[in-house]
């Protein structure tokens, strides 16, 4: 009377659905996953390194104008040459003192040489405001999310000669601890030599965001 | 029977509703968990958390130099077209004559102006006015004529005209100068209020040659000459501030306007430098001479002072 029998299909059928419905939600939640496990691996603990992306290519994006003697070429003929050469530059001189000094595998030895010899003892000093410095050992990994120069070349007659660089450089560093932004801001005077640009003189800060 | 029956029915659906119940509270729970680790929300709870990774880090640098610098800036009265000048700039006299010497450790220095009409040895050619050494052997023997009388080793020369001068000014915007008397000097076309005044080109040329009217006639020229110098570097040190790339504008001026024996590269180095070295570390000192004539010329004797004056300073006091 209480348990009739057409009930009892029911009863199943709920099992049955709710079963399946266990299995399909189990399953998307798989698939869903399924990709994205690297990251939230890393994100999960909270206490590991955690490279959420791969790292962009370092391109730093350079506006150039050029100061020209009379009767060569023009100033926008100048900045054109000059660029290619400028960008090459500071991607190297981003890449040894960030992107490749991550790990503590920097030796700086290799950023240094960008510097022109009379500034050279003072960039070994400052290395915490020109690079990751002492920082360097603590960061696994170093993604750059922007790097942009714009500079004011200064062209003699068939080459450049010297330049002044504004240049940001905004990058994510995992460390053991977590992620965390770090910012480049500085203003590189350069000396172009036969071995290429070299760094005269500085005026530069690294760190977090103000 | 039949009310256990019902009794465990009520149980079996009991049951069933918690299964459900609990199969969906998991999937849910299986579906949060989902949304919770997408790469989206991982990139949003990195940024939340972000650490710290360094400490804010500032630093500045500017070439260092080991030794003292003498730099000898001259003047010509040559090579200067605008002003009706011909010939050539290293040709001309020397009617500007300032010994820039800088202790580049130190960060100070003095620039000793010497009165054009200076009657001093002159390496080959006898006893003359130093000005004329220029116009005799150019630029290297006007330098070897002041190594020889001061005993110090000059580094570098710097030349420029009239011309130089004034488009030198002007390329830059002009020059703030301290000017310490009235003028009104015809002869020289200075008209200037005393006071801090903005030069223009063909003004600060004025400023640099007025003498006739000039209570202390040659020394006071002189001593305007090392004013607008000192002032230059005021002017540049003020406008590199505000725009670093400055430095190159004031390197093109100077490239094209100046001749001089500074390799480029150490000319870099010193415009870097010049901009950590205030030009109240300078002293503008007139050396100390006396009016007299000479074979029917008027010309200026040094004094003793004078000769331990550069005594001093090759001795490194600047002070």
């Amino acid at each position: 009377m209480i348990v009739p029998a057409r009930r009892n299909p029911g009863r199943r059928l709920a099992l049955v659905a709710g079963l399946l419905a266990s299995l399909l939600l189990t399953a998307l939640a798989a698939g869903c996953t399924k990709g994205g496990r690297s990251d939230s691996g890393g994100q999960a603990t909270g206490t590991t390194a955690a490279p959420a992306a791969p790292a962009p290519a370092l391109e730093v994006k350079l506006v150039a104008a050029a100061k020209v003697p009379p009767g060569g070429l023009s100033a926008k003929q100048a900045a054109q040459r000059a660029a290619p050469g400028l960008e090459k530059f500071l991607d190297r001189y981003l890449t040894e003192a960030y992107v490749e000094a991550a790990g503590g595998k920097a030796d700086w030895n290799g950023l240094l040489g960008l510097f022109d010899t009379p500034v050279r003892a003072s960039a070994r000093s400052q290395l915490d405001a020109l690079s990751l410095g002492a920082a360097a050992p603590q960061v696994s990994a170093l993604r750059p999310s922007r790097a942009s120069a714009r500079a004011v070349v200064l062209y003699g007659a068939q080459r450049p000669q010297a330049a002044t660089v504004r240049l940001a450089f905004d990058a994510t560093a995992d460390t053991a601890k977590g992620s965390g932004q770090v910012h480049l801001r500085s203003v590189l005077q350069l000396l172009a030599t036969g071995e290429g640009w070299r760094i005269a003189a500085f005026d530069s800060r690294t760190g977090p965001p103000k | 029977m039949t009310r256990r029956r019902a009794v465990g029915g009520l149980a079996r659906r009991r049951r069933a509703v918690a299964l459900v119940a609990v199969t969906g509270l998991a999937a849910a729970l299986a579906a949060g968990l989902v949304v919770a680790v997408s790469p989206r929300r991982a990139a949003t709870a990195q940024e939340g958390a972000a650490v710290t990774v360094q400490r804010a880090h500032a630093g500045s640098a500017t070439p260092s130099f080991k030794k003292r610098l003498v730099l000898l800036t001259i003047g010509s009265d040559s090579g200067a077209p605008k002003f009706g000048r011909g010939g050539s700039v290293e040709s001309g006299r020397a009617d500007a004559l300032q010994l820039v010497v800088l202790d580049p450790a130190k960060r100070r220095g003095a620039v000793l102006s010497f009165p054009r009409d200076s009657y001093v040895p002159i390496p080959g050619h006898g006893t003359n006015k130093i000005n004329a050494a220029m116009a005799f052997g150019g630029p290297p023997l006007l330098v070897a004529t002041f190594e020889r009388l001061t005993g110090l080793t000059i580094d570098y020369y710097a030349l420029t005209s009239f011309d130089g001068l004034t488009d030198m000014v002007n390329k830059v915007g002009g020059v703030q100068v301290n000017v310490d008397m009235n003028l009104r000097d015809h002869f020289a076309g200075a008209f200037l209020d005393k006071g801090r005044r903005k030069l223009n080109g063909g003004q600060a040329l004025a400023y640099a040659r007025a003498r006739k009217t000039l209570p202390g006639g040659d020394f006071d020229r002189s001593r305007h000459q090392g004013q607008l110098l000192l002032s230059g570097l005021g002017t540049f040190q003020r406008q590199v501030a505000e725009n670093p790339a400055q430095v190159m504008t004031w390197l093109g001026v100077l490239r094209d306007e100046v001749r001089t024996d500074v390799p480029f590269p150490e000319l870099l180095r010193l415009a870097l430098l010049a901009t950590k070295v205030p030009p109240s570390g300078f002293r503008n000192v007139p050396v100390p001479g006396a009016a007299g004539m000479a074979g029917g010329a008027s010309v200026v004797h040094l004094q003793p002072s004078a000769y331990s004056l550069f005594g001093r300073i090759r001795s490194g006091k600047l002070s």
